[in-house]
């Protein structure tokens, strides 16, 4: 995420999220402020938490090649997942995906819109 | 509680009186900084001995070697390791218009981690090439240590209580 490069935050491949959503920590550690951000109670893992959204520059990186681009990210408050989670909107709909569990490989092919 | 028999050591010619139980506590709260080869584990996390001796005696780290450190510290009790090289394996068996697959990185490395891992549940740990680099109580800390120590990390996250965490669900 834009401004957090020296941290990138471990993030669970979620096709069941409607959105990224990330805890609110993460806002809190690029200085956003979610003061007039949108607000919206939403359901996360099963439980009901307060998201605020901001549109925020992101990067996926690996086998030496990487991609930038912006989505609008739901920030959490409370959050309990141990990651962030990448969801249909902002992430899915970026790229083409590739999954194999079972050779515990993923391969994104960003799409162009 | 009682306290187990201290240790007279002599670093930089001079002598000092060291319990593990005191090492334990001083090093209680205190973030590790980046190790570079050699380590000593100190309750869940992992310090370079230099640190660790340079804190406990007040002495420069100029005055004693990382093998002296290490030893008076091996001396009472901690695990000491070094860090393995990063090696990644790659399978010969590349199809074309596939990703290379990765077969195993380091698998011994992996290992090692999960294993350290399982020490600090709950705290918010920042990773690299499979070493732990540091882990903290809060977010905040994660950063500003990467930042403090010029370091970029793979990836950070909370490790996670249960697989009910991990999978992204809330508690019951």
């Amino acid at each position: 995420m834009e401004g957090l490069e020296l941290a990138p935050q471990a993030c669970l491949l979620d096709s069941g999220a409607s959105a990224v959503r990330m805890g609110v920590h993460v806002a809190e550690l690029i200085g956003l402020d979610l003061e007039d951000a949108s607000r919206m109670s939403l359901a996360v893992g099963g439980a009901l938490v307060t998201g605020r959204s901001a549109e925020v520059t992101l990067e996926v990186s690996g086998q030496g090649s990487s991609h930038r681009w912006s989505a609008p990210v739901w920030f959490c408050d409370p959050w309990h997942p141990a990651f962030g989670l990448l969801g249909l909107t902002g992430f899915f709909d970026q790229f083409e995906i590739t999954l194999a569990a079972y050779e515990e490989w993923v391969e994104l092919r960003p799409l162009l819109h | 509680m009682t306290e187990g028999s201290p240790r007279t050591v002599t670093v930089a010619k001079q002598r000092f009186e060291l319990r593990r139980e005191q090492v334990e506590r001083a090093m209680r709260g205190v973030l590790p900084e980046p190790i570079s080869s050699h380590y000593v584990t100190i309750g869940p996390r992992r310090y370079p001995p230099k640190q660790v001796i340079g804190l406990l005696t007040g002495l420069d780290r100029a005055d004693f070697t990382s093998h002296q450190a290490r030893r008076i510290l091996m001396g009472l009790g901690f695990p000491a390791g070094r860090l393995m090289p990063v090696a990644v394996q790659r399978s010969d068996e590349e199809q074309p218009g596939m990703p290379p697959p990765v077969v195993g990185i380091a698998d011994n490395r992996k290992r090692e981690l999960v294993e350290t891992l399982r020490a600090l549940i709950g705290q918010w740990v920042a990773v690299k090439d499979d070493e732990l680099l540091v882990a903290a109580s809060t977010p905040r800390e994660v950063v500003g240590w990467l930042a403090q120590h010029d370091r970029r990390a793979d990836s950070m996250f909370r490790v996670p209580e249960d697989q009910l965490a991990s999978s992204g669900l809330a508690p019951l």
